[in-house]
């Protein structure tokens, strides 16, 4: 027999956000400098599944994952049944912030991609007295949208499997099989109209090109990361973004789509653990 | 007029041919049934999916053929997109279509409620990694 146990461990905190008690799923392992992580729209915690293992990061860090509210296995807020879902920018925001003082974390590093790396652009802006350092990984003040959303929750068409085939082309060709469809797994799981709701945020209500001056890169670095692969959120994209910034830090990835910690985790580590290294020299 | 003076084409039919050799023995244990009319260049080619399996692919000469969904790239486009490893930006339909490489046509529900399938479909042209 051959088995072996991971060092992650998951719980829930209770914490109000926008005036609703949440039940909120996080996993963490190692010790060290808080580094909470931002999974991409319609996923969960489980990207960061690699990051939680890699004892080159866990040495010096406390990685923390946690799945939004309606997300992994995160509740929505009670009520939900009611409602359409809807991430908004300042909703994000404060998600964000309550989970980190819920915790208590002291000047935490935070990296987040796709919608967590949009994310990351508005904390840069907000709150570069609060947090050690960033990293925005797809991140992008505005992309170009390539499909039309309402695709994603309509009763004739399957949301997980649409969502999934959507996003497959996302992932570069070189990531390995297992993590492509892990990526892809996730994406299939999610609940109904999330992933719609989360691209709100991303397409409707977060363009920040223009409102991104002031960000204190002196007070907190950020770092931007963007895979080759990425047609969501381009290269250009980024780099544009990175060029309104100054001192932010850009680096374009090799071989990496859209979910750079999830679908080749090998490859990214080449990208995050300078950066990671660099914060820990701060 | 002689079609052969357009290197494009030629080029088109190829890769028409290519693709209906290597449709024909695809499958997928899903319930998918639709008509696809995939054109190269200027070679249109009817694929009937019945079953999750491909039972037809030909080149069609049949003016408005009749099908579910239409898709149309040049030759180098699908050249592009068929490489082993493709280049960022050539890899994924919806990547040529965003650089407006690839366009689609018609009743867009049967293609997104089995856009993996689909999507797999036509990568089946693509060439063995080395």
């Amino acid at each position: 027999m051959n088995a072996s146990v991971e060092p992650i461990v998951g719980r829930y905190v209770s914490v109000d956000i926008a005036g609703q008690p949440c039940r909120v799923y996080f996993e963490e392992a190692g010790a060290g400098i808080p580094l909470v992580c931002l999974h991409t729209a319609g996923a969960d915690s489980r990207q960061y599944r690699h990051m939680l293992c890699d004892t080159a990061i866990t040495s010096r860090y406390r990685v923390i994952a946690f799945d939004l509210p309606w997300h992994g296995k995160s509740y929505p807020p009670e009520g939900w049944q009611d409602q359409e879902y809807r991430l908004t920018t300042a909703g994000y925001v404060e998600t964000v912030m309550a989970f980190c003082h819920a915790l208590g974390l002291e000047r935490p590093a935070l990296i987040g991609c796709s919608i967590g790396g949009r994310i990351v652009l508005q904390l840069a802006h907000q709150h570069s007295d609060y947090f050690r350092a960033l990293i925005g990984v797809e991140a992008a003040d505005h992309q170009q949208p390539w499909y039309d959303t309402s695709w994603l929750h309509r009763g004739d068409v399957h949301g997980g499997e649409v969502c999934a085939a959507l996003v497959s082309g996302l992932v570069a060709p070189q990531s390995p099989s297992n993590y492509r469809h892990e990526t892809l797994w996730q994406y299939m799981q999610g609940g109904p109209g999330v992933f719609r709701g989360d691209l709100y945020f991303y397409r409707a209500d977060s363009d920040l090109r223009g409102r991104l001056d002031g960000i204190r890169t002196d007070l907190c670095p950020l770092y931007l990361l963007t895979g080759e692969y990425d047609f969501s959120c381009t290269p250009e994209d980024t780099l544009r973004t990175a060029a309104s910034i100054p001192g932010a830090q850009v680096t374009i990835m090799r071989e990496l789509g859209h979910f750079p910690m999830s679908e080749n985790p090998q490859q990214f580590r080449g990208y995050v653990l300078p950066v990671l290294d660099a914060i820990a020299r701060q | 007029m002689q079609d052969s003076a357009n290197p494009a084409r030629e080029e088109g039919a190829g890769l028409a041919q290519h693709f209906c050799s290597r449709a024909l023995s695809f499958s997928r244990p899903r319930q998918v049934d639709l008509n696809l009319l995939v054109t190269f260049e200027t070679t249109p080619v009817l694929v009937h999916v019945r079953d999750g399996r491909v039972t037809a692919a030909g080149v069609t000469s049949a003016p408005m053929p009749a099908c579910d969904v239409a898709l149309h790239a040049s030759a180098n486009a699908w050249s592009r997109f068929w490489q082993a490893v493709p280049a960022a930006g050539w890899h994924d339909i919806f990547a040529l279509g965003k650089r407006g490489e690839l366009s689609i046509r018609g009743n867009l529900q049967p293609l997104m409620a089995h856009l993996q399938f689909v999507k797999d479909l036509l990568a089946c042209g693509r060439q063995a990694r080395p």
